[in-house]
Parts: structure tokens; C-alpha cells; sequence
């Protein structure tokens, strides 16, 4: 028995490019806040490595005061402290303060970088700003405002980083005499003056590199920014010429099929005897007339169809948790006078599950695949729908035809547009190839897994996997 | 008395074969070429009001049909409606949620045997309500 399998992995629609807050380019509360967490779980890991060394500096005091450091301060565990406290308020302000005037995710930010700076502030100056390259640790602040902050609000970002390392640099060299701890270490003590100039020097290039840093990085992110904003137009333009083009599909297929139904309307009159008697042959020819007009109207709503769920624009096309049965119900319903018209025995067992689905995608979906099955079996002949729970999560259902069957090489080819096989189209000839196109797009579209196992004169069989589904009990 | 029936479409073959069936069913019929005509005729006090109407969707413009019964439905609530379109459920999207309740759509062709028992169930339900 031949196999075939299909799947589809398409990428959510959801994207980050689009919170982009129009034109003033600044990035909306949703990345914002997404970024907010993740400076809160890095905040964490920080303090988790600050209390660690605290640790580590206690433990190994006695060592450390053989190479002349006294460990007696206590900035440490007053940074950890604040930064401990400050994350919480963080966290509090963003799960349980209702979001307002004075609780926005950009003052929630603004107040984290402030007391960040702080706290780095202290660092800077009980390591050493003008001997160790602590300093440098101001840069990460003001890449992060450039990201997440206009051109203008991360200036005031970097002038604020200007200032405290200025003011750092100017209390350790100019007004306190107290030696940072990294000096200790160092033997090569170095004359007051000599010192001093070197801080001066230090300190201009230091606010320097940040005016530049700020420059390069608030210049690239602007230039992302503004690419993004082109994408969200793009996309919006593409939006709009979606629907449009699904508007003109609808009139053009009403266009066509109006003039058949209108033919098709007088044949009813005629056959109905509206019109007056007539003969058997009459009879005969009217119904003949009346399937060809048929089979074209549902070639011209299948187009529609197909091109509707390929541009998939409509606002209405929202998945929702629906029931299994109720949706199979509903296609066996439409079916039911075929089905009676083949003499068809049809055997539904099924566990009732809710999947995350299009309703009228997976309707469309199973009435194709049924309808199917109906068309290429004999008359008399039985169809099985059943399901098969995989796991919790994890369900299958199986439509099972006992028909026509499909030949190995055709398989391969079933779900490509406007394809039938010379024996499908002798068995039905209204087939348009197009059925099972649909079907493949409307799996595409809410992510399903069909495989087809088919063997010529023996019967074909769908199996459509659903994931993410929950079991209803009954 | 009859029940009357209003009927709006533009396409005269659809407009005659649905008179001719009704007719020979005993209803009264009143066929309109235009959605403004009926509305008109609404208005119009010394003509009789229909009990339904059946009203194509896709007439002068895309949706004259769904704006037209909503500018009906609030002034004549009791009105009933069956929409007879060719593009038959595709049109539903284009109705605000909740309204599956009371939309009756109607694919064409015009079959009579289904015409009159969606219309019978219609007036039976008007009649129940009343």
C-alpha cells in the first residue's frame, strides 16, 4: 500500500516588527515589557553572582588579608540589596499595579536604568574608576537606552552616564583621598599629581567614548527602526490589497454563477412541472443539462474557495476551540443526501476532542475529504470514520473508503492544484482537480498533519492529525 | 388571507421564477428590481405590508442586501427575511457574530420544494412569535 504524508510548519503570524508604534518609532509597551522581564531574570542572575563572591570574599577573608586587602566594607551587600528590593518593585509594578500615567513600561524601564546607574555608580568607585576598566560598564546602558528608548531619551541616558562617572572620577581623585581597592593590589604607587592629571584625562575620554557610543548605536537602531516601520507599512498595504482582491473574487464569482443560476432556476421550474407537462426524454434531457450546469457552479465556488483560503485575509478567519463532532456532524449533514443517493453505509465512531481550529477551514477540510470518499466508492460500499487518541494532547482521525483507490505514482501528487488522474476523472467526471488543494490549505492553514494511504481497487485512507487538542468526556 | 411576499433581485429570470412558484402556491407576491424600491414601498402606508421578504445580497453593490435588511430590521422587527444568493453560506462571514441565530440563507438556484419549506418555517416561526 502506497504512502504519502504532508505537514506543515509555517512560522506564527505574530510578529515582534509589528509593534512598532507608527510613526514616532518608538517600541510598544508589548517589547517593552517583554524586554523588562528580561532585564529582571538578568538582574537576578547578577545578584545570584554578587552574593556568590560575597560569599567567596568571606569565606576567604584570612587569605585576602595576607595580600593586604582588608574586607571590611559593606557596599556589597548594600548593591544587593537595592537590586534585590528593586526587582521586586519591578515585578510588583509590572504584574500587580494596574498600568497608568505613572506606571508605564517606559517609566518602569527609565527607573530601572536609573537605579542601576546608581548602583553601578558605587561599584565604579569603591573598584576604582580610574584604575580598573569597571567603568566600561556604563556602555550596556546606553546601548540598552538606544534600543529601547527615542534618539532623545537615550541622549538623556548617556548625559546622566556622563555625569555620574564625571562625578565618580571627581570624588576618588579630586576630593577624597581614600585609595581604591584595586590600588592595593598595585605596588606602583603613583605621585598625587601625576594621579590626578591621569584621572582628568581619563574622565574626558571616557565621556567621549560615551557621546560616540550613544551616536553610532542610536543611529544604527534609528536606521532599524525606520526599516521596520517600512515593513509594518508593507505589510498594511498588502492587508489592504488582500481584501480587496478577495472583494473582486466574490463579484467575479457572483458574475459567473448568476447566469447559471438562472438557467438553473427555470430547469427546476420545468422539472417541477411549473411550466407544463412533459415527455420522459424531456425529463431526461433537462436533468443532464441541469448536472453540467451544476458541476460548473461548484467548479466556480470551489475557486472561490481556494483562492479565499489561500489569501486568508478575512477578519472572521480567527481559530476558536471547537468540538470534533460537532464539526463532523455538520459536514455529514450536507453529505447525508449523497451518501443516501449511493447507498452508502457510513460507520462513525468517535472520541469527541476540541482542537484550536478555523471552524469553516476544518469544516471545508472534512467535507472535501468525505465527500471524496463518497464519490470514489462503488455503490453499497461502507465508509469508516473513526479516531485514534493518541496521547492527551494528540489525536487522529481516520476516514477510511473502500472506493477506487489511488495508484502509487499519482500520490505523490494529489494535493497539487488542478491535478486528477486519468482513472479519478473516468470514475467522476465532474472532478476539477481542485478539492483536495483546498483540503491542503486549510491543513496549512491550522497547522495539520494529513497522510494518505491508498491502494488501487482497494480503498484510500485520510489520516488528519490534530495536535494541541483536550479530550471531552461524555 | 395569503401571506404577502416581498421579493428583491435583479436578475428578472430569478425574479419571474420565484413569482411563478409563489403565485401557484397561493402567496401574494410583490417583486422589486431595486433595494430603494422596496424600501419605498415600505414606506408607502396605503400599500400592504409583506409578512417576509426575500432579498438577494448582491444587488447594485456588493452588500446592499445585508445594509438593506439592517435598515429594515430596525424599523420593521417582525419582518422576516430569507436571503436568496448565489454565493449561499460564503456570504456568512459578512454577518456580525450572533446573527446565525436569525440569518436564513438560500443558495441558488431557486429550487421550489426547498423555497416554499424555508418560507413556511419562516412564517411559522413569525406566527409563533406573534
Amino acid at each position: 500500500m502506497a504512502i504519502t504524508e504532508f505537514s506543515w510548519d509555517k512560522p506564527s503570524s505574530h510578529n515582534s516588527l509589528l509593534g512598532i508604534n507608527g510613526e514616532k518609532l518608538k517600541l510598544s509597551d508589548d517589547v517593552l515589557i517583554r524586554n523588562i522581564r528580561w532585564f529582571i531574570t538578568f538582574r537576578w542572575i547578577l545578584i545570584a553572582i554578587l552574593v556568590f563572591f560575597e560569599i567567596l570574599m568571606l569565606s576567604a577573608s584570612d587569605m585576602l588579608a595576607q595580600l593586604g586587602i582588608s574586607e571590611q566594607q559593606k557596599w556589597p551587600i548594600a548593591i544587593i540589596f537595592i537590586l534585590f528590593t528593586a526587582n521586586i518593585a519591578y515585578l510588583f509594578a509590572l504584574d500587580y499595579c494596574k498600568p497608568s500615567k505613572y506606571n508605564s513600561p517606559s517609566i518602569n524601564l527609565w527607573a530601572q536604568i536609573i537605579v542601576d546607574l546608581i548602583c553601578l555608580s558605587v561599584v565604579v568607585h569603591y573598584f576604582g574608576s580610574t584604575s580598573t576598566p569597571i567603568s566600561f560598564f556604563y556602555v550596556l546602558h546606553i546601548a540598552l537606552a538606544c534600543i529601547f528608548f527615542s534618539v532623545r531619551e537615550s541622549l538623556y541616558v548617556t548625559i546622566l552616564v556622563c555625569i555620574m562617572d564625571t562625578i565618580v572620577i571627581a570624588i576618588d581623585n579630586f576630593l577624597l583621598t581614600q585609595v581604591p581597592l584595586s590600588v592595593l593590589v598595585n605596588s606602583d604607587f603613583l605621585s598625587e599629581n601625576a594621579r590626578r592629571d591621569g584621572a582628568l584625562i581619563w574622565m574626558l575620554f571616557l565621556d567621549t567614548l560615551f557621546l560616540v557610543v550613544w551616536y553610532v548605536i542610536s543611529r544604527l537602531s534609528l536606521i532599524v527602526r525606520n526599516h521596520e516601520s517600512h515593513l509594518l507599512q508593507a505589510y498594511k498595504q498588502i492587508k489592504q490589497t488582500q481584501v480587496e482582491k478577495d472583494q473582486y473574487a466574490l463579484l467575479i464569482t457572483h458574475q459567473l454563477k448568476s447566469p447559471l443560476d438562472a438557467i438553473r432556476s427555470k430547469i427546476n421550474l420545468i422539472k417541477d412541472g411549473y411550466l407544463g407537462e412533459m415527455t420522459p426524454e424531456m425529463s431526461g434531457a433537462l436533468e443532464q443539462m441541469d448536472f453540467r450546469a451544476k458541476n460548473m457552479s461548484s467548479l466556480i465556488l470551489d475557486l472561490l474557495r481556494l483562492e479565499r483560503l489561500k489569501t486568508n485575509c478575512l477578519d472572521t478567519a480567527k481559530s476558536e476551540s471547537i468540538p470534533i463532532k460537532t464539526i463532523l456532524k455538520k459536514c455529514i449533514d450536507k453529505l447525508t443526501p449523497s451518501i443516501n443517493e449511493k447507498k452508502i453505509a457510513l460507520t462513525i465512531s468517535v472520541d469527541n476532542f476540541s482542537c484550536q481550529c478555523i471552524p469553516d477551514q476544518l469544516e471545508i477540510l472534512f467535507e472535501n475529504i468525505i465527500s471524496n470518499a463518497i464519490i470514489y466508492s462503488h455503490e453499497g460500499m461502507s465508509i469508516e470514520i473513526f479516531s485514534e487518541i493518541i496521547s492527551n494532547h494528540q489525536a487522529n482521525i481516520v476516514i477510511v473508503d473502500h472506493g477506487i483507490g489511488i495508484e502509487s505514482k499519482d500520490l505523490p501528487n494529489i494535493f497539487n492544484e488542478y491535478f486528477y488522474s486519468p482513472r479519478a476523472a473516468l470514475h467522476n467526471k465532474a472532478t476539477s482537480g481542485i478539492g483536495l488543494s483546498i483540503v491542503k490549505i486549510a491543513a496549512e492553514n491550522n497547522k495539520l498533519k494529513i497522510k494518505v494511504a491508498s491502494e488501487p481497487g482497494v480503498g484510500t485512507s485520510f489520516t488528519i492529525a490534530f495536535n494541541n487538542i483536550k479530550l471531552i468526556k461524555e | 388571507m395569503a401571506p404577502r411576499i416581498a421579493h428583491v433581485d435583479d436578475d428578472p429570470d430569478i425574479r419571474e421564477a420565484v413569482s411563478r412558484i409563489l403565485t401557484k402556491n397561493g402567496y401574494e407576491v410583490d417583486s422589486y428590481l431595486s433595494m430603494q424600491d422596496f424600501i419605498e414601498s415600505l414606506q408607502d402606508e396605503s400599500k400592504e405590508q409583506p409578512d417576509l421578504a426575500i432579498l438577494d445580497v448582491m444587488v447594485e453593490s456588493m452588500d446592499a442586501g445585508l445594509t438593506t435588511y439592517a435598515q429594515i430590521h430596525k424599523r420593521y422587527p417582525k419582518l422576516q427575511a430569507i436571503f436568496l444568493t448565489s454565493l449561499g453560506d460564503m456570504i456568512r462571514p459578512y454577518f456580525e457574530d450572533g446573527s446565525h441565530e436569525w440569518v436564513c440563507i438560500i443558495e441558488k438556484p431557486v429550487e421550489p420544494a426547498s423555497l416554499l419549506a424555508t418560507i413556511n418555517d419562516r412564517l411559522r416561526k413569525t406566527g409563533e412569535a406573534a
